[in-house]
């Protein structure tokens, strides 16, 4: 897909799209692992799970710049599956996602840690083996978390920059996501576009966090 | 079932609604980068899109020179800023650049023998100069590098000598005029040299040591600082070695250098250097 030319917003949305969905999957699956299963070494892939978080975006992007770059796998990708990774909008997909995955875990985790014990037990009495409980009991049960973990990514993503400045640059129509645009525009002095940019990320993530709190039911509904 | 819909769908709203509208206030003028005119590309075929990175000393030039560029021969001129170091970087992660403008000489060569760069493309395009720059709301006077010892100036900004070259001409002055040492609590540094720039217009830093070629704005008073205290600043330009179009970069690079890019040069305060000086086999010219 060649988005060259597109602007800041909408690179910002295509990519945090991708990379929230991107996250969603993966974590969704990771979450029933941690909240479902019991296996020695759980705590090394809740660890890594969680590295994301604290870990400085500078490292991640290092580590992803060294894995998919001209010394890692990048000359391989492009080669055989025609895909460029880094320095183009798949590699901030690719940075992004990794920020919003432990965002994703952790929610999803809680609402599949919160579905009881019995209705699970029962549904295996019935004859559920454990992929038809993961789909018939445990995703519409968590739906609500699932939702909330995908928004939470998908935000984490669209304010994702550290990583992804090292690992996709930042070049104007092609990786230029809107996080990137309000540093550029600080840089250049340019504040009257910078308040605009700022001010449209603040309410975008206000209003994402409300939908979120809607959906975990911190806010009741009126 | 509809009861248990409702919330999810209620509590979308608003996001969706919030999106809707960031989308409409993205095209009417968030796009900085949409071209203007709205559809104008599709009337008129642009036939080549290059993407030149260019240290930041040449943010104003080159954005005219490329604007010039664009007008009379119908190519997409897309340019990315940082300092030289960063975007020599990039080039080594493959980053997509056609042409690469760098602040300084050593970093071309250096690129072009690793086979990055093609090295009959090297060409010498300005030599620039630093200035003290001082923020005319600041309340201070420096007219000088020793004026900076003056304990009303806090903060002095110049661009991170490690990757950028005009940071290392400002630390080599500042070493020759042997204040390195004493002012090393008042050094900010900025990771090129347009946000040393803009520390200074912003006032944060009081004063900063910048490239004459972006001094020219409201916010700032300069003064030149003695050439004796630095190295010159040649600086170079190629084509990649991995651009799919090196003809046209090549074209680029050579109309930077002709007539009405060295104009423009010329006014940010550039010297140009003679066409005997430029080390160009012209082997791609057209």
């Amino acid at each position: 897909m060649n988005i060259t030319g597109w602007s800041p917003l909408a690179i910002s949305v295509w990519v945090s799209l991708w990379a929230g969905l991107a996250a969603l999957v993966l974590g969704t699956g990771l979450a029933w692992v941690l909240a479902k299963t019991h296996f020695r070494g759980n705590w090394l892939l809740e660890g890594l799970t969680l590295l994301a978080l604290v870990l400085p975006p500078t490292v991640l992007g290092y580590y992803l710049l060294m894995i998919f770059g001209q010394q890692g796998l990048g000359p391989w990708l492009e080669t055989w599956l025609n895909l460029r990774v880094v320095f183009a909008w798949p590699g901030a997909v690719l940075a992004a996602s990794v920020a919003a995955l432990p965002l994703v875990v952790q929610t999803v985790r809680i609402s599949f840690a919160e579905i009881s014990h019995e209705i699970e037990d029962a549904a295996s009495v019935d004859g559920c083996n454990r992929w038809q409980l993961f789909v018939r009991i445990n995703l519409p049960l968590a739906w609500r978390g699932i939702a909330a973990g995908g928004l939470l990514g998908f935000l984490r993503a669209l304010g994702e920059f550290g990583a992804t400045l090292m690992v996709a640059g930042n070049i104007p129509g092609r990786t230029r996501t809107l996080s990137m645009a309000v540093y550029d525009a600080v840089q250049t002095n340019d504040m009257a576009l910078a308040n605009q940019l700022v001010l449209l990320l603040t309410l975008l993530a206000f209003g994402g966090l409300f939908v979120v709190m809607r959906l975990n039911k911190v806010i009741a509904r009126g | 079932m509809n009861r248990r819909k409702q919330p999810f769908l209620r509590a979308f709203l608003p996001f969706a609604l919030l999106l809707i509208l960031a989308t409409a206030c993205g095209q009417a003028s968030g796009a900085p980068l949409a071209p203007p005119g709205g559809f104008a590309p599709l009337e008129i075929p642009i036939k080549t899109e290059l993407t030149v990175a260019a240290a930041s000393d040449l943010q104003f030039a080159l954005s005219e020179i490329a604007t010039l560029y664009e007008q009379d021969h119908g190519v997409a001129v897309t340019l990315v800023f940082g300092s030289t170091g960063q975007l020599a970087q990039h080039v080594e992660n493959g980053a997509p650049y056609d042409l690469l403008a760098a602040a300084d000489l050593a970093t071309i060569d250096n690129l072009a023998q690793k086979g990055l760069l093609i090295a009959e493309t090297v060409r010498l395009y300005a030599r620039g100069y630093i200035v003290l720059a001082v923020n005319r709301q600041a309340g201070v006077q420096a007219l000088s590098l020793e004026d900076l010892l003056s304990p009303q100036i806090r903060y002095v900004a110049i661009a991170n000598p490690d990757h950028a070259p005009y940071g290392r001409a400002a630390m080599q002055a500042l070493q020759a005029v042997r204040l390195w040492e004493s002012l090393q609590a008042k050094l900010v540094m900025g990771e090129n040299i347009r946000q040393t720039l803009q520390y200074v217009q912003s006032g944060d830093a009081q004063v900063g040591i910048v490239s004459r070629s972006i001094a020219d704005v409201p916010e700032v008073t300069w003064t030149m600082i003695d050439e004796a205290l630095y190295p010159p600043l040649d600086q170079a330009m190629a084509v990649l070695a991995a651009s799919p179009q090196p003809e046209e970069a090549e074209a680029f690079s050579g109309f930077i250098n002709s007539e009405p890019g060295r104009q423009i040069l010329l006014r940010y305060g550039f010297i140009l250097p003679v066409e005997a000086d430029s080390h160009t086999s012209g082997n791609l010219a057209p």
